[in-house]
Formats: C-alpha cells, structure tokens, sequence
C-alpha cells in the first residue's frame, strides 16, 4: 500500500503543478499543507482536481458528496484515494 | 526589498518576539477556550442586541414592539440555532432526504415559515408577528447555519459545543449576511494554539486595522480630490476637485453623459467598490485575527489581479466562498453523475449556478420586509439589473476559468507591459459590469444606454 501512495503522491504532484499558480514551488509544500491556504491554488481550481480524481480513480463525487476538505491537502487527497481503492 | 519587509513585520520573527514579550502574559492568559469564550459570551449580547435592533428598523411592519414580543423572537431565533446545532450534531440520525441536502432543507425551511406568512391573517396575533420578526432576521442566520450542517456532514462537529458555534452565529465582530471567516470548522483549521501562533495572528490583524484606517483615507482623498463639489479636505488641498459624476448619478443620463466623465466614473466606481469592501472587510477580519484566528483576508490586492477569475477570489473572498461552498461545487459534483464526458458544460453550469442563481438568490434574501410580505416577484424585479450583472459575469468568470484551464498551470505569456495589459483588462471589464451592479434608481434601459455611450453607440 506504501508504494501505492508513494506512486498516487508523484502521480498528484505531477498533476498539480499543472493547475498551480505560477511562481509557488510545490516542493516547498508539506504534505499536510492546505493547497488553498498556502496560495498553491484557488478554491476555484477544487474542480480540476475532482476531475483529476474522477477521471484517473473512478472517485464519484456525485455518490459521495463534496467536502471540500477531503481535497484540502496533499495528504487528505492521497487518503480519500485509499479509502476508494 | 525594506518595503516588503515592513509590509510583512507580522511574519518577521523579531517583531513577533518582541510582541511575545511585551504580552507575554496576556499571551498565555488569552488561551484557544478563553478566547472562544469571550467571544460566545458577546454572541449572546449580540443575540440580543441585533434583532431587536432590526425590529425597530421594521417599524413599518407588523412585528413585536414590545418587551415580551422582542423576548420571544430573540427565544424563538436561540432555539432555532440549537435545534440547528443538534440537527448538525446528530446528522446521521436525520432523514436520508435532508442528509442528502442539508443545505435545501434549511432553505425550504424559511420558506416554509415565509409560506405560513403569507397564508395567515394579519390579525392572527402574537404568534403571526412573533414569526414575522423571525422571518426578517433570519436571512442573515441563514448562511450561517448552512455552515454549522456542512460541518455536521463532514464530520466536523464532535468535540464543539453550541456555545463555540454561537460565536459564528452571532459575531460581535461584525459581517453582513455573508458570514465572514465561514463557520467554526474554518475558524478552527486557522486558531492560533500558541502564545507565538496567537502574536502572529495579532500582529496580522493590527495590519490590517491600520489598512483599513489607510483606505479609509484614500477614499477621503478620492471625495476630496476626484469626485465633487468638494469639502473641508479639498480646500487643504488646493480647493479644486476633477469633478467626476457618481456612477450611480451618472447612469440616470444614459448615452448623454459626457465621455471623458462617463469613462472616469465608471473606472473610479470600481476603485472605490474595491475599497468599501477592504476597508468592511479589513475590520472584520482584523478583529477575529486578534482574537486568534488567523484567517484569510475578504479583500487581497484584487486590482492587482490579472484574470477575470483571479480578481473575483480576490475582491469579496468570503462572499464568493459561499457561494463556491453552496452553490459552485455541490453543482459541479452533482453534475459529475450526467456530464462528466463534457466537462466544459458541467463547468459552464457550475459557474451558472454560483455566479447567477446563488448571487441572485443571495441578494433576494436581502429584501427580507418584500419577501415576509409576499411579494418575491417585487423583490425579483428590484434585482432585475443584478440579474444583468450576474449573467455578465458568468460569462466572464467561465471564459476566465476554461483559458486557465487551457494554459495548465503555465504562467501568462508577455512581459510587465503585458502584464499591465491583462490588468487594464480586468479593470475594464468589471468597471463595465458594474454599471448594472451600482445602487441606483436609474432603470435598467438607461443603463443599457449609458454602457453604449461609452462606446459611441447610443
């Protein structure tokens, strides 16, 4: 499971500098730290990554309802991938 | 580089010690449940205060005037709010329907009471004007406790009790009906827990008091310089004033104002919108950061922004959360089920349903003496320029988010001229917008016509 999550993390990292606001390194982000409240993105840019999550895990968010922060986090994301895996 | 230091003294850890030992004992006495405490105990004084502030200013209506009818409302209005906090408490005990929409639930609810309003004779009694004084105050409760049943579905409501909440509920520190720093669950995520988190939190906070007092005086200097016919500040500063019209003035002549003025007005309308909701919103969150919570600000540099979508996060943070929190992503997710393979109409309708039917929505509730009366479609045709505005600036925020979206994380091509460009751009657009947006008489046509003026066309 270990090298599950070490693989889904690079795979989100990966994805998140794609959305990220210019100029803030990813790399300087813990993995607890809120993507929104360090100014990594916006609450706004919460949809790219529920269609990161549906399209690349099959995570249903019509099912399971949005809580906005189940996806606050690096860590908080990589957890809500484990529970649906 | 001294510049940024000293706009960011709260960060520098000198300062912040020095705060330390100054206060050190303050510090340490003000722990996270002290503070929380002072705060429930003048929401109740506020719980008490405020409607029966607002019954008086409903005068025109049938609500309670006197000792026991006031006693009511306010009784009624607390065990509302307790009910709502158990109803968040217990939320997997509640039926699946309104597990499913809290947040629809407590909406039909008002309208429930707005229906029983309207069904009921004037002369019904107590209880009818008991129920009217409910009905004008809840509007700016309503949000509120949509936030305390979003922390009850989250799972964020164990180990809170309803006098943590109340503080929310009720802030002493101010806000409109847009709840500013959202419910506990948020506050909580940004509360200092050490007597160095606290300082920071204060020093923050003192920083944006002295903002607030900063653009106060810049919107002293804009009346006295800008905008005429001038007062005690003009005459220190010369005594002549360019004399630009108010927007809200200037709408009423439609196509005849004068270009140049008509220009000026609508760019320096923008400005002043921007500082009314920093300086508001400076104070709020001024007052909740020396209390320890560090929270983001309402207003942060939107005349900086360089997109549509980056000036609308910027400009009315807490407001545009609401309605991202209500609205934007309970429709975004919902959609996930029919749209998913057209993620560009699910985008488009999420916006949709935020920037339209939330902000229309939200500024309904504001005509709480139309609405107790019956009379939506009044309330409906006074937001029929809003309407306008809203739809204009779904367009906006939608075509704003999809070229983001394009670019991938990429930063905007082009240099500082560039840059500026994509600014001017950004103002222009929503100095435009507001044209439908400024408080005024002037009809929705004559807007229409004042916005062609500006471009030759009336």
């Amino acid at each position: 499971m270990n090298g599950d999550r070490q693989q889904w993390r690079q795979h989100l990292e990966q994805f998140l500098r794609t959305i990220q606001k210019p100029g803030r390194p990813l790399e300087s982000l813990g993995q607890s730290d809120g993507l929104v409240s360090s100014g990594l993105i916006d609450s706004l840019a919460l949809v790219q990554i529920v269609l990161y999550l549906e399209e690349t895990y099959g995570i249903d968010f019509a099912a399971r309802g949005f809580d906005p922060d189940r996806l606050a986090s690096m860590a908080s994301i990589l957890d809500l991938i484990e529970e649906t895996r | 580089m001294k510049l940024s230091r000293l706009s960011q003294f709260h960060e520098n850890p000198v300062v912040i010690a020095w705060w330390c030992a100054r206060l050190r004992r303050l510090l340490e006495w003000l722990t996270p449940t002290r503070r929380r405490l002072i705060l429930a105990v003048l929401a109740v004084w506020v719980g008490f205060r405020r409607p029966l502030k607002d019954l008086a200013q409903a005068s025109e209506l049938p609500v309670p005037t006197d000792g026991l009818g006031g006693a009511l409302v306010i009784v009624v209005l607390f065990a509302f709010l307790w009910f709502c906090y158990k109803a968040a408490a217990s939320f997997a005990a509640l039926p699946a329907a309104v597990r499913r929409h809290p947040i629809l639930t407590l909406h039909l609810l008002y309208w429930g009471v707005l229906a029983i309003l309207w069904n009921s004779s004037p002369a019904a009694g107590l209880w009818r004007s008991v129920l009217l004084g409910v009905g004008i105050i809840f509007p700016f409760l309503i949000w509120r406790c949509g936030y305390v049943l979003l922390a009850g579905q989250h799972g964020r409501i164990q180990g809170t009790t309803f006098l943590d909440h109340l503080l929310t509920l009720w802030p002493v520190y101010g806000g409109s009906n847009t709840p500013y720093g959202k419910g506990l669950a948020y506050l909580s995520r940004c509360e200092a827990k050490t007597p160095e988190e606290l300082a920071r939190s204060q020093l923050a906070g003192l920083k944006l008091l002295f903002l607030c007092l900063l653009w106060r005086l810049l919107q002293d200097l804009m009346e006295a310089l800008l905008y005429g016919p001038g007062d005690w500040l003009t005459g220190r500063l010369g005594g002549r004033t360019v004399g630009v019209p108010r927007l809200r003035e200037l709408v009423y002549e439609g196509g005849q104002a004068p270009l140049l003025m008509a220009w000026a007005s609508i760019y320096c309308e923008m400005v002043w919108q921007v500082l009314e909701h920093a300086i508001a919103g400076h104070r709020i969150i001024g007052i909740l950061r020396l209390f320890g919570f560090n929270v983001f600000r309402n207003t942060y540099k939107p005349l900086l922004a360089e997109s549509i979508v980056e000036f609308w996060n910027r400009y009315y943070y807490y407001f545009k959360e609401l309605l991202v929190n209500f609205f934007f992503m309970p429709t975004f997710a919902q959609l996930g089920g029919v749209l998913r393979k057209r993620p560009q109409l699910r985008l488009f309708l999420a916006v949709f349903a935020a920037a339209f039917v939330g902000n229309v929505y939200y500024h309904l509730l504001q005509y709480e003496t139309r609405l107790v009366l019956g009379d939506v479609f009044g309330a409906l045709y006074q937001l029929r320029c809003r309407m306008f505005y809203c739809l204009l600036l779904v367009l906006g925020i939608y075509l704003s988010m999809a070229r983001a979206q394009r670019r991938g994380g990429q930063a905007a091509a082009g240099g500082p001229a560039r840059r500026l460009l994509r600014i001017a751009g950004v103002w222009t657009f929503f100095s435009l917008i507001f044209i439908w947006n400024v408080r005024s008489g002037a009809s929705f046509l004559a807007r229409v016509d004042f916005f062609l003026g500006l471009f030759g066309l009336s």
